[in-house]
Order: C-alpha cells, then structure tokens, then sequence
C-alpha cells in the first residue's frame, strides 16, 4: 500500500498539469471593461476573447527596452503556436498609458514591428477604465524618469510590472511570466497543458 | 652608399615608431555592433552596442548624439520587487581598462527620444559617442528587429 502510495505521488510530480499548476489568480470574466482597439473599434475586454486562451500583455509604446521585448516575445509565442498547430489562443496588448497611446499610435507601433493582427488585439481606453483593469490584474505602472523637451514638454517613463499573463477561455488569470525575460518553452508547454 | 640608407634609415625609425604609437592611440576606445531598435516616427527607441577599451587607462562614456532624434540620452534599465522595471537616465558610464562593457536589452542603452522619422528594419544611420579620453567616436547603426538578433 504504501508503494503504491510512494508511486502515485512519483507520477504526480512527474506528470505536468497535474496538482494545482494553474491556480486561478484573478477572475475577469463578468467584468466587462469599455477599451478601444487599434481600429478605433470599441470592444469590451475580455468578454470579447471569450472562449479562448488568451495571452496578455501590459506595454506603454514610449518603452524602448522593456515593452518591445515583451512584445517580441508575444510575436514568438504567436509564431510558435503557428508552427504546432495550437488554435484557438487571442493575444491581447493592452496600453497601460492611454494618453498617449491612442488606438493609432498602437497601431503604429504594431505595424513597423510587421506584427501579425489575425489574432492579436492592441487595446487602449479611458483612463479611468484602464487604471480600473490594471488594478483588477495586478498590474502597476508609476511615473518614474522624465525627459524634458526644449519646448518645454514633459515626457515620463513608467516604472512598471513586466508581465505576460495566461488568462483561460472563462477569463480568468491563471499564471503570471515576466513579459520581457519569458521562458518561451514554459509558456508554450502551459497553454497546451491548461 | 649603403652607410647613408642605414644612416638616413636609422633616422626614419623615431618616426614610425611614433606613427605606431599614434594608431593605437586611436583605437585604443572602440564601438562595435550597433543597432538600433526598430521604431515608429514620434516614439522612442534605444542604441545598443558594445564599447571595447584596449588601453591601460579606464574612460567614461559621457553622451551619445544622433540626429535621428529629438534628445538623444545615456539610460539604464533597473529591476524593482514584484517584477517591476523602469528606466532612469545615468551621467556617465566608466569603461574599465582592457574590457568591454556592453550596452544591451534589459540593461544599459541609448535612449533615442522623440524619432523624427520612422526607423524601419535596414536603415542605417551614423551615431557619435562622446568619451571623457577618445573624444567623440563615429559608429554606424543598423536598425534592427529583435527577432534578427535572437536568430544570431
Ligand atoms: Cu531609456
């Protein structure tokens, strides 16, 4: 009895997926937040991603390290998926700087990176709205640094939560990965595993 | 006949030993491997590239100038608690004796404010760093998409 007991325990270590690999961090489904996608259409996050695994991510466009790569990875993770055939996954950028990332200067940003857009949404909002969803998926972004213009203009760069996050068809968060640093593998082995 | 060659040849050596001298003055500080991130007209981007110092002596990198963009700063990007990254500008940045100090994602960059112009995969453009020794140093910048340098 107790080998058997010994090897159960031996394949629920070895067995991924098994045990409680993705506990439910957050749920947002039933919420439905107001955001305006790259085509200036508005949609209501995540209700319109319902029924799929979604991959998100939380960038301001004036990032030039940080948001880029996480953006990057997003592109590796969608061209990955491509390659075995897994369907059935949305991603989702979403501008955690909504004054200046208006629905064209995202679109902007997607379309210089060349960017895949049949299943890949950039969204932005009222600040009010977005400041809400940010909380609500634990995501923080505080004025940091400034560059001040010789026009005099001010321009400040977020200190920011560097974050991918695996959200499932019913809306609900169930694991974070650093957005910028992600291990490819690990997310890709999640989303098949989920 | 051949006593004066070695006479005047003798007379010559100073000279070239001083030419030699001369040239690895000027590389002694080298910039290699620039690119700059791809990026939209009107947002930001950063250079990145790697600075080799041959001599004794450490140096400091204390600005970098393009033309590309509106303010042109040296910046770093720093890790917080809880997964949280910003970016911050730095004064200088001292460049060791015999060693490379690398500017790259996640970490050290020029940051390029404001881009006049969109700066697609292929562009290229002149970029000039300012050390405290060398003086200003002109480097050539490929624009870059990221996906490239992974795939090196
Ligand atoms: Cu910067």
């Amino acid at each position: 009895m107790q080998k058997v007991l010994i090897n159960c325990f031996l394949i629920l270590a070895l067995l991924p997926g098994c045990g409680n690999d993705f506990p439910v961090i957050e749920n947002l489904g039933g919420s439905n937040y107001q955001l305006t996608n790259q085509n200036e259409k508005e949609v209501l996050f995540p209700d319109f991603v319902k029924g799929k695994t979604v991959i998100a991510g939380y960038i301001f466009t004036n990032c030039p390290d940080i948001c880029p790569l996480t953006t990057n990875n997003m592109r590796l993770i969608q061209e990955r998926l491509e390659k075995e055939e897994v369907d059935n996954v949305q991603f989702v950028s979403i501008s955690f700087d909504p004054g200046n990332d208006t629905p064209g200067v995202l679109k902007k940003f997607a379309e210089i990176r060349n960017l895949d857009l049949n299943n890949w949404t950039f969204l932005t909002g009222d600040k009010p709205v977005v400041d809400k969803l940010m909380k609500h998926v634990g995501v923080v972004a505080v004025p940091g640094d400034s560059t001040v213009f010789p026009s005099g203009k001010v321009s400040y760069y977020y200190i920011h939560t560097d974050r991918i996050q695996l959200i499932d068809s019913e809306g609900r968060i169930r694991k974070n990965y650093p957005g910028s640093s992600i291990n490819i593998d690990e997310i890709i082995n999640d989303i098949k595993s989920l | 006949m051949r006593i004066r060659f070695i006479f005047y040849s003798l007379f010559l050596i100073p000279f070239i030993v001083n030419a030699q001298q001369n040239k690895n003055q000027s590389s002694k500080i080298e910039v290699k491997d620039a690119w700059i991130r791809v990026s939209a007209q009107g947002s930001n981007t950063a250079l990145f590239f790697e600075v080799v110092n041959n001599s004794d002596k450490p140096d400091t990198l204390l600005a970098a100038e393009s033309n590309l963009a509106e303010v042109v700063e040296v910046h770093e990007t720093f890790k917080r608690e809880n997964d949280m990254m910003g970016m911050r500008k730095v004064n200088f940045v001292v460049i060791p004796p015999k060693s490379t100090v690398k500017f790259k994602p996640r970490d050290l960059h020029v940051m390029l404010i404001k881009l006049k112009s969109d700066l697609k995969v292929g562009d290229k453009s002149e970029v000039t760093l300012v050390f405290k020794n060398a003086g200003k140093l002109k480097a050539e910048a490929a624009v870059r998409d990221m996906q490239m340098m992974m795939n090196r």
